[in-house]
């Protein structure tokens, strides 16, 4: 009763219609497909994954994903399935041998490289499944309403290949080494090799695309023309790859014999190759000028629009964000004085592309009066982060000079960024650095940092205990003194109506 | 009864599987070896390397008490625990010479503190045994180890992932929580050891065939 044959019957059918080829294969793959699908170590890694995955995504990129970045944070759960896959399949197919049934299967119609093959095949409803999850994954981020962006199909192929590829080695390993030991030891290795910490890093491009999934990232999110990240050549590598190793199983087990799985190896040795070189050639000469222009020079790249007077200038696929920029530049107004209340603003969308995807480059604070940088990330910290350097322009005049103040103007910039907010006491704490509201800190913003004394946040933090209209009041009334160079913290307190710090301070102490 | 044991010793000797062991302990020295060769890796790689290949050497155990004749030996008069206790002795020599060796392997400047890790190893090892004697306890299988590994391998993959921050096992040394965590360590070496020692017994149902 052990045996897959006598279970099912398919194979005798089928000899008995003279047809011991393709339906025989078809019948013991489906067959092997639903114990794959059923058995322990799959079904577990895809409740893991699948788990996992819906507990990430719920909050992921704080609900405003760029697609482009998106469709590779579906790479990562596959790897497990995979892992899965490959334990299931290479138990999968030394069943017989485990169970002693391997010479009766001797006198069946069904070679043994048949069988390998069918037991390949028994890995396209796993794959299938792990497509539609990445699918569903993708499709996910797509509808959220802060997505913005393009996916690349390639990008979304790597999972599902990632699996075909670690299930054809498992069933390769069965073939090759007779022992249930080997998966598991191999698994470790796996892990070890590819998975956890000691794979790709820095170094984009030459090997480190020869592993299956290579995760570049860093803070910032890049227009999908600039990535530079050969998807659809390491996809084809993938294939070719796991193909390679299904043709090399299928022939471990007919000792070599069978014209068609020799074509199909080197067709597929082919593809890997093709997709190997292709795929670490580097970044071209035309990226790199891309990215020096994005980089340098922005305004060369991006369109405009115009919202409530102010200009939002975004690479293409940010456009549709301008409404959420101004959103906040138009609550932080709501609380500046008249001056500043009815002063174009320009909000430039600026990254720093030069340096590769997974560096996190600084940009350098801008010098144009009222021009304000956006970042390509939103949502989270990133939106009090903005509200800070709109603040800092509309009381400072620009970027730069809203990162070197140290007098009082400071109290105004802080008021003006954290005040509009339901929570402005939790939002003054998340964009301080050091998560803090006593004491002096570091503010962040998209470019550079702001600085704020211990008696400026002293301040800060008692105008944000009052009532938020009775010191926009007083901040309307005084709008002139409270911006003018030099006035010092105490005043400004003085000037908003509350206490003023304990002890004169500068931005020296 | 001693000089049953004695004579015992080289039959289970026999049954002992030193093929797996021997392939678990040869990948766990191959990735201390990985770390040796690598060009400058961080000491927390020469940690991953070290828990891998403790993780290898649990896979192995795993198969220690794997008797395609159990079913023909719970009639002798030597009781099971007793059997399993001559196994255990029997592979612990090797296993402590190769963990040693597998920690000598790895560069001293690298290497974290060596009891400490010593102990992680033994508790994933005493948890593989313990493992396969409550499999056998509870179930009529003759070769639990498959399934056991299969279990290793799944806790230590979601283990990281579902324990709660103050129950963490995997921290690194310059981590203030690397004391406690080995305080859990040595808690579940000695749990899994307990458990071990009761489920030793052998399994004796009415109604059994």
């Amino acid at each position: 009763m052990n045996t897959v044959v006598v279970e099912e019957s398919p194979v005798p059918s089928a000899a008995a219609k003279g047809t011991g080829g393709p339906r025989g294969v078809a019948a013991l793959a489906r067959f092997e497909a639903r114990r794959l699908l059923t058995s322990a170590p799959v079904v577990f890694s895809f409740a893991v994954y699948i788990l996992w995955t819906v507990w990430r995504t719920r909050s992921s990129w704080d609900g405003f994903p760029a697609l482009q970045d998106a469709d590779r944070a579906t790479q990562g759960g596959p790897l497990l399935v995979g892992l899965g896959v490959l334990l299931a399949a290479d138990f999968a197919a030394l069943r017989d041998r485990r169970r002693g049934t391997q010479e009766w299967f001797g006198t069946l119609v069904l070679p043994a490289g048949r069988r390998t093959a069918a037991h390949l095949l028994a890995l396209l409803p796993v794959v299938l499944l792990t497509a539609v999850c990445v699918a569903a994954q993708f499709t996910w981020e797509a509808l959220k309403p802060g997505a913005v962006g393009h996916g690349s199909p390639a990008e979304l192929l790597v999972g599902p290949l990632t699996v075909l590829l670690l299930g054809a080695a498992g069933v390769l390993l069965a073939r090759l080494a007779a022992s249930v030991w080997a998966a598991p030891l191999l698994g470790v290795l796996y892990l070890f090799f590819l998975v956890l910490g000691t794979g790709p890093s820095g170094d984009t491009g030459g090997t480190a695309w020869l592993y299956p999934v290579v995760s570049t990232s860093g803070n910032s999110p890049f227009p999908s023309d600039l990535l530079g990240r050969p998807a659809a050549w390491h996809a084809l590598y993938l294939a070719g790859v796991a193909l390679c190793l299904a043709f090399l199983a299928v022939l471990v087990a007919a000792r070599g014999r069978g014209v068609s799985a020799r074509a199909g190896l080197a067709v597929a040795l082919a593809m890997a190759l093709t997709g190997g070189v292709a795929q670490s050639r580097g970044d071209s000469a035309e990226l790199l000028a891309a990215r020096e222009r994005a980089s340098a020079a922005p305004e060369k790249e991006q369109r405009c629009v115009t919202r409530d007077g102010s200009t939002y200038c975004a690479f293409d696929e940010w456009v549709p964000r301008a409404d959420d920029w101004a959103g906040v530049v138009g609550r932080v107004r709501s609380l500046a004085g008249d001056p500043a209340r009815d002063r174009p603003l320009l909000v430039r969308q600026r990254i720093e592309a030069r340096y590769g995807l997974d560096s996190d480059s600084a940009i350098p604070a801008s010098t144009r009066r009222h021009q304000v940088t956006v970042g390509t990330a939103w949502g989270g910290n990133r939106v009090p982060e903005f509200s800070a350097a709109v603040a800092g322009v509309l009381v400072a005049g620009s970027e730069a000079a809203a990162a070197e103040l140290c007098d009082g103007r400071m109290v105004t910039v802080m008021w003006l960024a954290v005040g509009w907010e339901d929570d402005p006491m939790g939002t003054l704490r998340r964009v301080r650095l050091d998560d803090s509201v006593e004491g002096a800190a570091v503010v962040l913003a998209p470019t550079d940092p702001l600085s704020m004394t211990a008696g400026q946040t002293d301040v800060v933090r008692r105008l944000l205990e009052k009532d938020r209209d009775g010191v926009a009041a007083k901040a309307r009334a005084h709008w002139d003194e409270l911006t003018s160079p030099g006035v010092t913290t105490a005043r400004a307190a003085e000037l908003l109506g509350v206490p003023g710090p304990e002890k004169a301070d500068s931005c020296e102490e | 009864m001693r000089g049953v044991t004695r004579d015992l010793v080289r039959p289970v000797a026999r049954t002992v599987p030193w093929r797996a062991l021997g392939a678990a302990g040869g990948v766990g020295l191959l990735l201390a070896a990985a770390v040796r060769w690598a060009d400058g890796p961080p000491p927390s790689t020469a940690l991953l390397a070290l828990r891998c290949a403790a993780l290898t050497g649990g896979l192995g155990l795993a198969s220690l008490l794997d008797d395609p004749a159990r079913h023909t030996t719970a009639a002798v008069p030597v009781p099971r625990p007793v059997r399993q206790a001559l196994r255990a002795a029997l592979v612990a020599p090797p296993v402590a010479l190769w963990w040693a060796a597998v920690l000598l392997l790895v560069p001293a400047d690298l290497r974290p503190p060596a009891a400490d890790v010593t102990l992680e190893a033994a508790a994933v090892s005493l948890l593989a045994c313990a493992g396969a004697a409550v499999a056998l306890r509870l179930t009529e299988g003759t070769r639990p180890g498959r399934a056991v590994a299969g279990a290793l391998l799944a806790a230590a993959l979601t283990g990281p992932l579902l324990l709660p921050d103050r129950w963490t096992l995997l921290v690194q040394p310059a981590d203030p929580r690397w004391a406690a965590s080995h305080d859990r360590w040595a808690g579940l070496a000695v749990a899994t050891a307990v458990v071990w020692a009761l489920s030793a017994r052998e399994p004796l149902r009415r109604g059994r065939p």
